[in-house]
């Protein structure tokens, strides 16, 4: 099965697009389970999850590889929780771990999620409890203050 | 009774930190706990801290033994975003090192492989060898590890000697293909401790999301430079080798052969590298956009999403390496084999810690 075929399954409303990095596609109200049966059943090969804060919710984008082509799912939820994939798929496993680990995001169905990178005692969430820590520069404030020197060599 | 052996995570032997608790039964292993963490730096939420410059510094220290690969993956992921073209020296030259880096990573996983076997002699070869490759990549870079050769539109420095690089590569081919792997594919002591041992079948393999030598050890075909080629790989002839039996010699047979293809593929890339520039300049201005990289690493796909805001900081750096996928495949591996077994599987995968944890 192409990536074509594949991605159509999905019933995306915005459709996919091909870019220079792989196939992308934004799926809303996305069913990662029935997207994981899918592209498992295609012999896709997981490549990982990306998170990252959006509003009050977070993107998601499941990356999978599919005959070396790079297939990205994105979408987007507006709560802290999403449904798992890993007893579905045990190479997605340890980030769900890790992205629970970040952003506290919770995987419904799943037993436990222990710590993967934290200590056990550690609170989940270093990544949205430090979100506004640390960033100095201002991207409004760009052209008046780069950081990146004239001439632009490193 | 069913004692669990804990081990690490501090090793004796391994100057990286992860824990392996091993429940055994008698000698014979029935699972395997693994845990990792313990070098936690959280490298992807500094980047998003950091200029770009300051950032692709920044990656280049998730891995002391693969560090190129991060900054070339990190810098093709940016190369998308901004739409930039990298000058046809620049993507040899890139080629070259990122051989190199793989030539001196399995040779060093070789040489540690060979001595968990108890055959010091083949150590001393690999070694001997990995220093060739080092004096080569030092004689490039100026460093032995943390080259900075890669950056956004380019590489950071040119080859000056392309003789020297080609000289090595040969020498290296020669010495591997008449002691290396005649030696570990068919000495009676390289087979008796790794055939049959630490068996991933082509199922678990696909389940776990396995990459690099470790999956073609198991039967899976996959490498991205011949997938999904990037830089010159599709111009280039290699073959990538591949074993179906997934166990410890399939994965010491693939890295070895692997050795000789990288030497080809060095021989090729200084045979046809042209003159010309070798950066297109400027640091480039990162326009708002997503996108994704992937290389071949010496242990398998490197993974990088970098987002950006239209500033000169990255919103997101999401960087996934081969050891995070490869890691969880050591607890198939073990069960039913001996408790003298595991350190070999262990190192049979060629972890990284410092990668996994990033």
């Amino acid at each position: 099965m192409d990536a074509e075929a594949l991605l159509t399954g999905l019933e995306t409303e915005t459709g996919w697009q091909r870019r220079r990095d792989g196939c992308w596609a934004e799926v809303d109200d996305l069913d990662p389970r029935a997207m994981t049966r899918l592209l498992s059943k295609a012999e896709a090969r997981w490549v990982t999850l990306t998170v990252m804060p959006a509003g009050t919710g977070f993107r998601l984008i499941y990356h999978w590889d599919l005959d070396g082509e790079l297939l990205n799912i994105a979408t987007t939820i507006v709560g802290p929780s999403v449904r798992t994939i890993a007893d579905l798929l045990p190479a997605a496993e340890w980030v769900e771990r890790e992205m629970h680990d970040y952003y506290a995001l919770e995987f419904l169905g799943r037993d436990e999620t222990p710590p993967l990178m934290l200590r056990p005692d550690d609170e989940p969430g270093l990544f949205s409890r430090t979100q506004d820590l640390g960033r100095d520069v201002d991207p409004a404030e760009y052209d008046e203050r780069p950081t990146i020197p004239e001439g632009g060599r490193p | 009774m069913s004692p669990v052996i804990p081990v690490g995570p501090y090793h004796p032997a391994l100057e990286e930190p992860y824990k392996i608790s091993l429940d055994c039964e008698g000698e014979t292993i029935r699972d395997a706990d693994i845990e990792v963490g313990f070098n936690f730096r959280a490298i992807e939420w500094l980047a998003e801290r950091k200029n770009y410059v300051q950032a692709l510094t920044l990656v280049e220290r998730v891995c002391g033994i693969c560090s190129n690969v991060h900054t070339l993956t990190f810098s093709r992921a940016v190369e998308t975003i901004a739409g930039l073209e990298v000058p046809e020296r620049a993507r040899y030259i890139r080629v070259i090192v990122a051989e190199a880096e793989r030539l001196h990573s399995h040779l060093l996983w070789a040489g540690v492989a060979c001595e968990l076997i108890g055959f010091q002699t083949l150590f001393m070869t690999c070694f001997a060898l990995r220093e060739q490759v080092m004096d080569v990549l030092e004689a490039i870079s100026g460093n032995r590890v943390n080259y900075a050769m890669n950056r956004p539109g380019g590489v950071n420095r040119d080859i000056a000697d392309p003789a020297r690089v080609l000289a090595a590569a040969r020498n290296v081919r020669t010495a591997t293909e008449r002691q290396l792997i005649p030696v570990l594919t068919t000495d009676r002591t390289v087979h008796a401790r790794c055939a049959g041992v630490g068996l991933l079948t082509r199922e678990d393999a696909l389940a776990l999301g396995a990459v690099g030598p470790t999956a073609r050890a198991s039967g899976l075909g996959q490498d991205i430079r011949r997938s999904a080629p990037y830089e010159i790989y599709d111009r280039l002839d290699f073959d990538v080798p591949v074993r179906t039996d997934g166990d410890v010699l399939a994965r010491v047979t693939v890295r070895a052969l692997e050795i000789v293809e990288s030497c080809r593929i060095i021989e090729q890339a200084v045979e046809g590298m042209p003159e010309g520039p070798w950066s297109s300049g400027d640091f480039p201005r990162i326009p708002a956009g997503e996108a994704c990289a992937r290389i071949e690493g010496p242990r398998g796909e490197v993974f990088y999403y970098v987002a950006s805001d239209g500033s000169d900081v990255p919103t997101r750096v999401r960087i996934r390496t081969p050891t995070f996928q490869n890691m969880p495949t050591v607890r198939p591996m073990v069960r039913g084999m001996t408790l003298a077994d595991a350190p070999l599987i262990q190192a049979s995968i060629d972890p990284c810690y410092s990668c996994t944890d990033r």
